[in-house]
């Protein structure tokens, strides 16, 4: 079947207040992505339009050479890209053979220009995420 | 469109890109050209999405080409993106079935939407969406191949530099052996002959991929090209010429005794 699985998006923050038949529009617009063990995925302060969630296999993460926590199946990383385009805030590198679903910016963008409701749930979830790191 | 048509049928820039075209130009001149497909920015877009009907058509297609198949990207959405993104979008060489050619094609898409691709392109300021055709040819299992330049690009002077080396041409393009040079006139008289250090071929295996293989002691500084050979490269630099205007940088590959073109564009710097 073309695109990701519903059941990973449920999983990322971002995409929470969506329903399922959201959630199915976005999950089509995925397109699967395969890094061989060993492989940078995505490197810090490199730019990246590319949002992935982990469907198998397992990858570290380092954030200014410090190891973060191994990202497993149902991990995801660069939602934020998604939205500004920014630098890669982390050195993801596959650990072993990695089967990923990726979501581009320029996928993204029209489905939320051309969809109010899911922009502003987007909206909400970043709000959320907002007050979140405020509270740290 | 959704298309995937024979290189002598890719006309139009802006759905294939401009190696597909280019390939294509040469086809329809009747230049010895490996058989091949060029297939459009959105059908490369849909088979990376796993659209099943665009898979079956992309596969079907391929069908008849001799396998090994070589696939490499066709930049669409800039002019001169073939030289600007050369490095960034990805060639596969040696795919060895049809069934492996849809994820193929899907890691080209991704190549340009890589972030070594995205972050090129918000530093050149093109940051829009990346549109990729590609290009799927029989890869063929030279003996020598290289590059060579219809005029010289160190000094603009009007004769033929070759490079050359055992196996692929991507040893040559990749710089992994010092290629023997060779200077050649316009009658395909040769004027210089310069052996080089070819340690290692790459060559094609069998489940896929490439590998680099060491040559015979025998071979490593022993001229790759004979004068024959340096005379048919001349004659082909003469008809690329005659279809693409002067300067050209032209990839190419002798096989089975037969020299193919895998590759014409224009010069883009020279000395002069």
């Amino acid at each position: 079947m073309a695109g990701a699985p519903i059941e990973l998006l449920q999983r990322v923050p971002l995409f929470a207040e969506l329903d399922p038949g959201e959630l199915e529009q976005i999950a089509r617009l995925f397109k699967e992505r395969r890094f061989a063990k060993g492989e940078t995925v995505v490197m810090e302060g490199s730019g990246g339009a590319a949002f992935f969630l982990i469907s198998s296999g397992e990858a570290t993460a380092s954030v200014g050479g410090a190891e973060r926590p191994t990202l497993q199946p149902g991990d995801y990383f660069g939602e934020i890209a998604l939205i500004d385009e920014g630098r890669r805030s982390a050195t993801i590198t596959a650990t072993s053979d990695l089967l990923c679903y990726g979501l581009t910016f320029w996928e993204f963008r029209p489905l939320v220009e051309g969809n109010g409701i899911i922009a502003w749930k987007l909206l909400q979830s970043l709000a959320k995420k907002l007050r979140a790191a405020q509270a740290d | 469109m959704n298309e995937v048509l024979p290189l002598d049928k890719a006309r139009d820039t802006a759905l294939f890109g401009s190696k597909a075209v280019g390939l294509g130009d040469a086809a329809r001149a009747g230049l010895p050209v490996p058989p091949g497909l060029a297939l459009s920015g959105e059908i490369v877009e849909a088979v990376a999405g796993g659209d099943e009907s665009a898979i079956e058509s992309v596969v079907q297609s391929a069908m008849p080409l001799p396998r090994p198949l070589a696939v490499r990207s066709s930049a669409v959405d800039e002019d001169g993106a073939e030289a600007s993104f050369a490095g960034q979008h990805l060639t596969l060489l040696n795919v060895p079935s049809t069934d492996e050619l849809p994820s193929a094609v899907r890691d080209i898409w991704w190549s340009a939407n890589s972030d070594s691709a995205i972050t090129y392109r918000q530093r050149v300021g093109l940051f829009t969406r990346p549109s990729v055709g590609v290009v799927v040819q029989a890869l063929l299992d030279p003996d020598v191949a290289g590059v060579m330049f219809t005029q010289n690009p160190m000094n603009g002077a009007d004769e033929r530099v070759i490079e050359g080396s055992w196996g692929l041409g991507e040893a040559v393009v990749a710089g992994i052996v010092i290629p023997d040079h060779f200077r050649v006139d316009r009658s395909g008289e040769p004027l210089e002959r310069k052996a080089g250090l070819k340690r290692v071929a790459i060559r094609a295996v069998a489940s896929g991929g490439t590998v680099e293989e060491e040559v015979p002691d025998e071979m490593v500084e022993r001229l790759c090209l004979d004068d024959g050979q340096l005379q048919e490269l001349n004659q082909l630099a003469l008809r690329c010429e005659q279809v693409y205007g002067p300067a050209r940088d032209i990839e190419w590959a002798f096989a089975g005794g037969t020299l193919y073109l895998l590759q014409c564009r224009a010069i883009t710097r020279t000395g002069r």
